[in-house]
Formats: C-alpha cells, structure tokens, sequence
C-alpha cells in the first residue's frame, strides 16, 4: 500500500475541532479565574501553563505568550516553593529563554522539586537546544516505552527526526497517531503536522505531496490551527496554487501571528495583487518587531526566515539567525545561518 | 474534589471527563426520579458538549447479598440505559451557534433535545425528561484533602455540563420487581467505530459513587504510590477485571486505614475496613425508590448494611447533599462526630424544579469607589465632568473623535495602554456621565459611570464599574479598573481637600 492510499484510510475519530478550540478557551478562562480566587492552591497555575500552551500552539494566539509571563510572576509573589520555579522553567522554555529555564530547574531541585519533572524539563531543553541528542534519544526512548502516552511518544520521534532518523521518526508517529485512544482532536492534529513538517521539511528529499496530506489531517481535526494552515499555504503556493493557499491563510488572520500576513503577502504577490500585498507586508513586519521586543529569542529564527525572504532585510537576518544559534545550535539553526550568510 | 479532574487520560478531554452522578427523587413530584451526569469540570460560559462521545447513565436492580462484615450489594444482569450522543455545532441564518443532541431511552425510543433548553425534552408519553447543558456546579470540596485543613469552597463560581433525566418511577424503573438500584455515568467514544489497530477505544471515564477516584482510589494522603486512576476509569462498570480486583481492593483497603487514622484515632477495626474496601470496589450509586431520598442520606444504604443493620434511607445523591464531608465523617470517625469542611453549600443550591441544577455562573462584576470631597458639587464636577479625562494622573495623553453622545476618547495611559471608550450618556444637571469600554481591557459589557453628590457642605465623587471579564480573569481585570479609580478620586482628594 502506497503512503498516500494508506492516507484515505479514516483517522481515529476526535471531537469536532470547533467544539475543542471553544471548550480551550473556555477552560483557559476558567483557568484563569481560579488562579484569581486562589492562586497558590495546587494544580490552579499548572492548569493556567498547560492551557495558555494549547492557546500558543493550536490557535496561534501569541498573547498567550505574554500572558505566560505575566503567570509566572504572579505566581512566584504568592508562592516560594519548587512549584513557582518550575513554573517559570517553563515558561522560560516556552518563549525560548533556556538559560534562565535552566536556572529555574536548578533553583527548583534546591527547592526540593520532583526530580521526575525536573528532568522531564531538562530533556526538553536539551531537546530544543540540541545538546546530547544521544542522551536524549536514550531517555526518551526510555519515558515512552515506559509511559506509551502520545505526549511522551511526539517528543520522542521529534528527535529521531532531529537526528535525522526519519525512517523511524515517521514509523513513532504513525504508531502514535494509529494508537491513540482518547477523544480530544488536539494530540492528533499535533501528530499530524509533526508528520507535515518531517515530510514537507526535514526529509532530505521532501514528499510535499505526502505532507500536504498530513497538514490537511491536521486542519480536518482543528480548523483554528495557524501554523498547519501556514506550512499548508507554503505548500500549496509553490505548487501555484494560490487561490487555496489564499482560502487556508485568511482565516488564519485573526490569530495576529505576523507569519500568516508574511505568507499572505507573498500569494498575494504571485497574483500581482501588489498594494494588498505591501499592505500585509508592512502588518507582518510590524508583528515581528513586535514580538522581537517582547520575545527575541523565541521568533529569532522565525523572524530570520522572513528578514531572508520577503522582509529584504538580509543584514537583520542575519543578526536574527546568528542569536538563534547563540540561543539554541540546533542542526536546524546552524543551517539556516549558514544560508543566511551566504546569501548576504 | 468527586470525580472533577479523575486521571490524566480525561484531562486530554475535559468534556469527557465525568465529574458527577446524581440519583434523587424529584423535588417537583414525588413520583418521579432524577439521574443526572455532569461533565467538563470547570468549564467555562461557552463550554460544549463533545459530539465524539456517548454520554451514558446506566442503572440496574440491585440486591443486598450479605450484611455486617460480609456486606454485599449484587447487581443484576439487566440494564435501564440512558445514552445522550450531541452533535457537531449549527448555525442559524443570524450565525447564532447551538447544539443538538439525540437521547437513546430504553427500549430503543429516542428523544431529541437542544443543548442549554431549560425546558428540556420528554417523550410524547411523557414518562421520560432529558435536559442537557451548562449550569453551576453543585459538588463543593472546602478540604484539602491530604491534610484535612478546612478552606472555602475550592469550586466556587464553578460551572459544568449536565445530562438530566428526569422519569417516571413506576413506568420506567417498576419498583415492584425490587426498588434497590446501583447507578453509574460513563463516557465513551462510539464503541462500534474499530480503531486503526483494531480493537474499540476504551470508554474514557466513569463514575459510580463519585468520590471513588480521588477520595479512595487516589487518597492524597498516600504518598509515593502509582496513580491508578486511568485503570479504574478503563474498567467495565459492573464487572471490574477479576484479575486487576485484588490490586483495586488493597488500595482501597489501605487508603481506608490512612483515612481512618486522619484524626490519629482508629474507629475501625480492620475487619470493618475490609468490609467497606469490598462494598466500595463495587462501584455503583445505590438508592431505593421507595424509601425518602434527602440531602443527608448519600451512602446511608451502605453504611447501614456495613454496620449489620437495615438501611432506613433511598441513599441516592441530592445536588445540595453534602456528599464529600458525609464520606469522611464515616471513613475518618466512623460517624462518630461528623466532619464540617469550610464550606456549607455549593456556589448556588439545587432548584426545586426541572432541570434541577441552578443556572451557570455568569454575573456582571462591579467595582465602585468614591470619595468625599470638601468642595462643591458642581466644582468637582466642572473638573471630572469633562469626557476627555485629562484630569486623571493616570492618563498620559487622549484623542477624542466626534462630538456629543457617541463621541471616542483614545486614552495612552503612562504605561502605554491604549483604552478606548464611548460616551453613552453625559447629564450636567444631574452630574452624571456614562461610557462604555471599546478596546483596551479585557472585558466585555463594560460600563462605566462617574457621578458627584452633594453631601453635607462638601460632595461626594462615585465612580462605577460594572464589567463581564473576557480574555482575563474577574480579578485581573477588577485590580485594572480599581487601580485606574482609585488613583483617579485620589488625585480629586489632592486638588478638592476630603471632607471628614
């Protein structure tokens, strides 16, 4: 059976997406609302983290980034324990500062933190910043046969891919997307663009084909989520076919993430739609700066990507891509430095 | 604390994740018989049902097969099943959301209902209500359980999704064949839909006695033990896998010594621990149609029957029954004083009407401050009466568009906030002024009105606020609007003098 004839196969079934993405939303609130009544009780925080995380990552509701900051010094004036320091690690780690994410941990396990997720932190930001990937294969290899939770089994094909494993990157994730056994389309649809990226992106001879169908799997389970939506458009603009990237970014505006008008612009342009595509130009330019003064080092390559192409700013590319790697030397980073470079 | 947030596996979903079951009789009329699921654990105004799952309550005739130390309930093999499948969401020509839902009765009659409908749906018999839809939570936890220190509610202002059946006794349960029943609520996805590695997705929740997970199961006063909570909720009601009861039965055997030792007295003795490990691995809601169901008699069937005698009581779950302080009174003294958490009530009490379960939780926040000021009433107002605020320390610069009623000020205050606001309604004569916010907080139905009263030789300066928190919480926006009046009628105190 070919990969894509496989792919007409239905997937696991999953609550409708636009019931999920208002259900999110609506715990979000809640969430909030108990840290207000009783911020230090336990659970109430966690509960803010893990639901502000859905928010960045599926919606592309980038305020949640701010709004994350703002948790963890709240949090920390009415809590001194190991719990506030591992909140901070992690929202250190989520916008990319894994330096204090590091001191975080550390000032957690002095705390008296769980040394189980105190570690679960360090291998994330070892992952992220590629440092002892063999170490990190190793342990996650461990948690997941251990646990055999999708959330542990994602990460774990994310550094075989990153490894350039791909043959056994994309055997853990189908694995994981065939298992799964729950009913919330959020994990699913993660799968699904992890499977987008690994064949659109990191293979070294891309199937876009093949990822368009994952992508377009991962919009089937959650209409809302920006960055399937994104890589879609990518994909279906080099094939020329801007009206569908155009019909996949639009709704996607709403979320204010500054690559969605950047990828606007660009389709907008091949259809020689010049002023609505200065226009959108200008919004994403203006939405990057802004989230570099907020957040450097979490859109640092983000931001790069965009300076190198329709930004035209090679030079600010450059500075970007180069703190990207000061941050973080992933393969990745190195990577697009490089290209950056020889392009200036 | 009942089964609210029982295991990560329904966190994954939390419209999955069943937090209570209810069976009682009806206050309406006596005749007839409540159950009632709810879902969703602190689910917020917009919350929804998932349209993935069957949402199933399930009840069967029970019997008492042993008494005292041998106290036994056994379930017949014959289920009433109530299973609720919504659908994906509907727009109407206005873009107005809603959802719908079918009811599968027993017998295989279906019932169509709309999600949030307080009048519910009923057969055209008449025998069976259904209501499904988002109201306030009437479980309330005011413990911490692994130290038992008192606290106020810890689900204040908590809403869920709730499932009410509401039937006719004698035509649906039929009493005369035996009026003991044990009741269970359970979510799964479709169990005919067969997953890519062939086998049904196991059920993601269920609850028989609520606090079974995370009472007795999951006693926060064990440490260093597994969370077996998933375990128990992928099990089959009425039939828990005989090979994984032995495990179920020793935690529960030791949570219940670990409760009985809270207070640091033993009330039971380890036969009558036993006893009540065996009663509770087998997890159902027991009540008795014939005998009274009221707010004091959750588990009095089985606490009876485990003490040797009779049951006096339809045990069953009322809404405003104070079902987590009953539970440990008995597993901490035995009954012997009984156990008052911080809390007497939920959020709001049960109804006395269908559908039972009082509507969500979704006022309007106000926040009012004033001062008295020693000057005249028309010469604070000639200074805050003006809709341009520039006498407020606060704002660093304004833009006003238009004039009149309708007319915009664009404030940039120090921090550089952008707040947009509209007049609506400006009364020199009476020293009145009232705007609405547009943007720059995060608050929906927000209006604001500053007004000066004479008072004595002075006046008084009132500023109020009345809000729907959106995108924050209540309090993050309420310390947003009091620290924008405060500072405001402080600065009216510098310039006017206070009066005492």
């Amino acid at each position: 059976m070919s990969a894509l004839a496989e792919l007409d196969d239905r997937g696991p079934a999953a609550t409708d997406g636009e019931i999920a993405a208002i259900n999110l939303e609506s715990a979000r609130r809640r969430a909030w609302s108990r840290f207000a009544e009783d911020p230090a009780r336990a659970g109430v925080a966690e509960a803010v983290v893990d639901s502000e995380r859905l928010t960045a990552q599926f919606p592309g509701d980038l305020d949640a980034l701010d709004r994350l900051d703002a948790l963890a010094s709240q949090f920390a004036r009415v809590d001194d324990s190991w719990r506030a320091a591992l909140i901070q690690a992690e929202v250190a780690s989520t916008v990319h500062r894994f330096d204090d994410a590091r001191d975080h941990l550390a000032r957690a396990a002095l705390l008296g933190g769980p040394n189980e997720a105190i570690e679960r932190h360090r291998l994330t930001i070892n992952q992220a910043c590629g440092v002892a990937l063999a170490d990190v294969l190793a342990a996650r290899r461990r948690i997941a046969s251990t646990s055999g939770r999708l959330e542990d089994l994602v990460p774990l094909g994310a550094v075989l891919a990153d490894l350039e494993l791909f043959a056994e990157a994309d055997a853990v994730y189908r694995q994981t997307f065939d298992s799964y056994d729950d009913v919330s389309p959020f994990p699913l649809a993660w799968v699904c663009f992890q499977l987008g990226m690994l064949w659109g992106e990191l293979m070294p001879a891309p199937d876009p084909n093949l990822a368009a169908m994952w992508y377009r799997r991962a919009i089937a389970y959650l209409p809302g989520y920006v960055k399937a939506r994104v890589h879609l458009a990518e994909i279906y603009a080099s094939q020329d076919r801007t009206g569908d990237a155009e019909a996949l970014l639009l709704p996607a505006l709403s979320s204010r993430d500054p690559e969605v008008q950047w990828r606007l612009a660009d389709v907008l342009a091949a259809q020689a739609r010049s002023d609505e595509a200065e226009a959108h130009l200008v919004s994403a330019r203006l939405g990057f700066e802004a989230l570099l003064e907020k957040h450097r080092l979490a859109f640092a390559d983000h931001a790069a990507e965009f300076y190198a192409g329709s930004g035209n700013d090679c030079w600010r590319a450059l500075e970007l891509a180069r703190a990207n790697v000061a941050n973080r030397p992933t393969r990745r980073a190195l990577k697009q430095a490089r290209a950056i470079a020889g392009e200036c | 604390m009942s089964d609210h947030v029982d295991g990560p596996r329904s966190i994954g979903e939390p419209a999955a994740d069943v937090s209570d079951l209810f069976a009682f009789t009806s206050p309406e009329n006596p005749a007839r018989t409540v159950l009632a699921m709810c879902v969703f654990p602190s689910a917020g105004e917009d919350a929804i049902f998932s349209n993935a799952i069957d949402h199933t309550i399930v009840v069967r005739r029970v019997t008492v097969a042993g008494v005292g130390h041998a106290a036994k309930f056994q379930p017949a093999d014959d289920e009433t099943r109530f299973s609720v499948r919504f659908g994906a969401l509907q727009r109407d020509a206005a873009g107005k959301v809603s959802q719908t839902g079918v009811c599968t009765l027993p017998g295989g009659r279906t019932l169509s209902l709309t999600v949030n409908d307080e009048k519910g749906a009923s057969t055209p018999e008449g025998d069976i209500r259904v209501f499904a839809g988002l109201r306030s939570d009437p479980f309330y936890l005011a413990w911490i359980a692994a130290t038992l220190e008192k606290v106020p509610n810890l689900l204040q202002h908590d809403n869920v999704l709730c499932i009410v059946v509401d039937l006719d006794t004698r035509r649906v349960l039929d009493p005369a064949k035996g009026s003991l029943f044990g009741a269970i609520a359970e979510t799964a996805p479709d169990q005919r839909a067969v997953t890519r590695i062939g086998h049904p997705v196991a059920r993601v929740d269920w609850v028989g006695r609520p606090e079974q997970t995370n009472v007795r199961l999951n006693n926060p006063g064990l440490f260093g033990v597994d969370d077996i909570r998933d375990l128990w909720n992928q099990q089959t009601p009425f039939a828990i896998s005989a090979t994984l009861q032995p495990l179920f039965l020793q935690r529960l055997k030791d949570s219940f010594a670990n409760w009985d030792m809270r207070d640091g007295q033993a009330d039971w003795t380890p036969d009558a621990l036993a006893a009540n490990a065996r009663v509770f691995l087998d997890d159902f809601l027991l009540f008795d149609v014939t005998k009274p169901i009221t707010d004091d008699s959750h588990l009095e069937i089985e606490k009876s029957t485990i003490d040797g005698r009779p049951y006096q009581t339809g045990g069953g779950r009322t809404i405003d029954a104070n079902s987590i302080d009953i539970l440990l009174t008995w597993l901490v003294n035995h009954d012997r004083q009984f156990l008052l958490g911080g809390a007497t009530g939920a959020t709001k009490p049960g109804l006395k009407m269908f559908p039972y379960f009082a509507t969500p939780n979704s006022e309007l926040q106000t926040v009012v401050k004033s001062v008295a000021l020693d000057a005249d009433p028309d010469e604070v107002w000639s200074v805050i009466g003006s809709f341009d605020l520039s006498w407020h320390p606060r704002v660093a610069r304004v833009r006003l568009t238009g004039t009149g009623i309708g007319q915009l000020r664009t404030m940039t205050t120090l921090d550089g906030k952008e707040i947009i606001e509209r007049l609506e309604a400006l009364d020199n004569a009476k020293r009145s002024m009232t705007y609405s916010n547009i943007a720059g907080i995060a608050a929906s139905q927000y209006t604001g009105t500053l007004e000066v009263r004479p008072k004595g030789r002075g006046s008084v300066a009132e500023w109020r606020v009345q809000y729907l928190a959106n995108g924050l919480p209540d309090i993050a926006v309420k310390t947003i609007v009091s620290a924008l009046q405060k500072t405001g009628l402080e600065s009216l105190t510098t310039r006017f003098g206070v009066t005492v």
